[in-house]
């Protein structure tokens, strides 16, 4: 019996040494995939720390005092890094917001004017007069890390504040007339208030103008295009396999001696997977209304960014079917492709944190156009005319796939 | 020849990258022939079929169907045409009828004319009562009918079979035949490709013979067999034969000996019963040398080993 296993076992990594493509797609795949994640995923533990801060944009409309030393302190902080100019220009709230609405950063900090002098005055003030901070940011950055970085700005800046209110607010104390409980009762009240309503400083956070959000994105409406594209791209191993069954069973052979074009053959095929991917980005937009009751905004562009998206699929699915001429090198190609692309593409990690490389590389996958798209309409409230562009691309994406597949595929 | 042929292919040649599988072809088929092409594995038979059904774009050469030129007029010319091919290009999880819908829809058959075609070719193929098995479940015998059945669906006017009886048991094989006979007997042009001699010698009107590309030989079996068969003897012996003999079995007939220690060798001769009875003088003298004696009568197993040097099955 020993024998008998041995002698299938070398059978066995013989015919896999024999498949050179398989081999390497079997080594090299781990390899690639262990090196793309990484690079990409740095960026996840380690956002907003020291070796990879967070660009943020800081806008000072004559604050004051109190704005200067807020932004110094801020400066201090390891895990950001302060934009206050662009192009040598200092920033102005109209151009921080256009950074952010290109995609070319994805936060920033104002300062209103005369923070310092509404920050000193008493602090019983009506809300609509306190001091203010806005943050604006782009919708579909990450809500976890946004929520983080803001946390960590709204405690320097509180505390800057806080410090520069004292003098004030002991006058203001030690101004009470009468009793013991007067000031250690209102220093216990002092006490107890939020750093916010000590500080008398309101947070707000907003948007870019243009963007149709009208509140902000929930992490499901973030995080369910992502996977969607991710499920949808899975379409290339099912597609690639049926081309090869039908190579190997010899229908193809069958089917090309009727009267009947390679073109019309190659449609008749393909329309089932396109039809599956179509029904599939439905369904799972369709459990994230009714699960997670998000909001989709414009259908008519979100289906257009569909339609060019199942067309880079399948597309995608032609090309591994030219390319791989065994189950083992199709098996090999579709998983390396569909991992690799969705983590290249921002599928696992939000692409602003990655790399400077590893940002330019998203740009290659259709990954990447997709989810931007769909944020586009989900998140950021646009229509037809703002996904356009992402849609050009996708599309262009599908006709290259398809050009090199139909140049390379052998139906024998 | 091109105006009386049903079928014209003139020089045909296929090449890859490190061989050349079919080398300046050329042949006609009349109208209602039954054609043979007979040859061993990688004669370049399948080759030549896989260019016929549009699959295999060739190197250079012609090929007409009815008139209709293959490459520059396929839709016409393969309307002609019905192909079986040597695997079963069947899809197994679909039942049979599903399998000839699906191909019969191909060819542009629908409703009712769709089903009397189907209910016909499973009459031919005497697969009525397993219409709705799966074809995964199938004998290698019924995948073997199932797919001549999905062949004829359209009525061609051409069958092309590709080793339609490989791997199939002897009942099964009799019936294809048979069934292969009377449907030529209708008026279907057959080209038949095989490697075992006693279908060509048993179906076809003329054989073609490839060997390595090349058709090396075109007549009805019986023009083959008078202009080129012989009678061959296999002789085995208990012991290497020595040049003496050898010498003596060359005066006989054309002697090739098969294995390096000179034990087995076959005499080709014209006249089996005459060769016969002089190899038994000689061996007379050596007794208990003699192993094994067979003999074959000239047939197209015996052409090819003439034109070749080899029998279709050493390969």
């Amino acid at each position: 019996m020993i024998r008998q296993i041995i002698a299938i076992t070398f059978k066995e990594l013989k015919v896999l040494w024999l498949d050179r493509e398989a081999l390497a797609l079997l080594f090299v795949m781990p390899v690639f995939f262990i090196l793309v994640m990484s690079f990409a995923l740095e960026g996840v533990f380690e956002a907003g720390s020291k070796g990879h801060p967070i660009e943020l944009l800081v806008v000072n409309r004559n604050g004051g005092r109190v704005v200067e030393q807020a932004i110094t302190d801020l400066r201090r902080v390891e895990a950001l890094i302060l934009i206050e100019a662009y192009e040598g220009v200092p920033l102005t709230s109209d151009k921080a917001e256009q950074l952010i609405r290109n995609g070319v950063y994805p936060l920033a900090l104002l300062f209103e004017e005369g923070f310092t002098e509404k920050v000193l005055q008493t602090s019983n003030r009506p809300e609509h007069e306190k001091a203010s901070v806005y943050l604006i940011s782009d919708p579909a950055m990450n809500v976890q890390l946004l929520a983080a970085v803001k946390g960590a700005i709204q405690s320097v800046i509180e505390r800057r504040v806080l410090l520069a209110r004292v003098p004030q607010r002991l006058k203001e104390m030690l101004g009470i007339p009468e009793g013991v409980e007067g000031p250690p009762d209102s220093m216990l009240g002092e006490m107890n208030k939020s750093g916010s309503e000590r500080s008398g400083v309101v947070f707000i956070h907003t948007f870019p103008k243009g963007f149709n959000a009208g509140r902000r994105p929930t992490a499901t409406e973030q995080n369910i295009p992502g996977y969607t594209i991710f499920g949808v791209f899975f379409i290339v191993l099912t597609l690639a396999s049926s081309f090869l069954q039908e190579k190997k069973d010899g229908t193809f052979q069958r089917i090309l001696s009727a009267p009947l074009s390679k073109t019309a053959l190659l449609i008749g095929k393909l329309l089932p997977y396109y039809l599956a991917n179509l029904i599939q980005i439905t369904l799972m937009f369709s459990v994230g209304v009714m699960v997670f009751g998000i909001k989709l905004g414009h259908l008519p562009a979100l289906v257009i960014v569909s339609l060019a998206l199942a067309a880079a699929a399948n597309g995608l699915g032609l090309l591994v079917a030219a390319l791989g001429k065994t189950e083992a090198q199709v098996n090999g190609l579709s998983v390396l492709l569909a991992i690799t692309l969705s983590a290249l593409g921002g599928m696992m990690v939000p692409t602003f944190i990655m790399p400077d490389l590893m940002k330019t590389l998203s740009l290659c996958t259709p990954h990447a156009w997709a989810l931007a798209g769909y944020h586009d309409i989900i998140i950021r409230g646009f229509g037809v005319q703002q996904i356009l562009s992402e849609t050009g691309v996708l599309l262009g994406f599908a006709s290259f796939f398809f050009i090199v597949a139909l140049w390379r595929f052998r139906f024998d | 020849m091109m105006n009386q042929s049903v079928v014209f292919v003139e020089d045909l040649w296929k090449n890859y990258a490190e061989t050349e599988a079919v080398r300046g072809l050329t042949f006609g088929i009349s109208r209602g022939e039954f054609f043979g092409l007979l040859g061993p594995n990688g004669a370049g038979k399948t080759t030549t079929i896989g260019i016929l059904s549009g699959l295999i774009k060739p190197s250079r050469g012609r090929i007409s169907i009815d008139g209709f030129d293959l490459f520059s007029k396929p839709m016409e010319a393969k309307a002609k045409l019905g192909l079986v091919p040597q695997s079963f290009a069947l899809y197994p999880t679909l039942n049979a009828r599903d399998n000839l819908i699906f191909f019969g829809r191909i060819y542009g058959l629908k409703g009712k004319r769709l089903k009397e075609r189907i209910a016909s070719v499973l009459e031919i193929v005497e697969l009525r009562d397993r219409v709705n098995q799966t074809v995964a479940t199938f004998s290698n015998g019924m995948k073997r009918r199932l797919n001549i059945a999905v062949g004829l669906l359209h009525e061609p006017e051409i069958l092309i079979l590709d080793e339609p009886t490989v791997g199939v048991d002897t009942q099964s094989r009799n019936a294809i035949l048979e069934s292969l006979d009377t449907l030529n007997k209708s008026g279907v042009t057959v080209m038949y490709t095989t490697h075992y001699i006693e279908e060509a010698q048993r179906l076809c009107d003329r054989v073609a013979i490839m060997d390595q590309g090349k058709m090396i030989a075109l007549d009805s079996p019986s023009g083959l067999i008078r202009d080129f068969g012989k009678g061959i003897i296999r002789i085995e012996f208990n012991a290497g034969v020595d040049e003496t003999l050898l010498r003596q079995m060359g005066d006989i007939g054309s002697v090739r000996i098969i294995n390096g220690q000179k034990r087995r060798v076959h005499l080709e001769t014209g006249r089996t019963d005459h060769a016969l009875r002089e190899l038994l003088k000689r061996m007379e003298a050596r007794d208990g040398l003699l192993k094994t004696l067979d003999i074959s009568e000239p047939n197209l197993e015996t052409v090819f080993i003439h034109l070749t040097g080899r029998g279709l099955r050493d390969y």
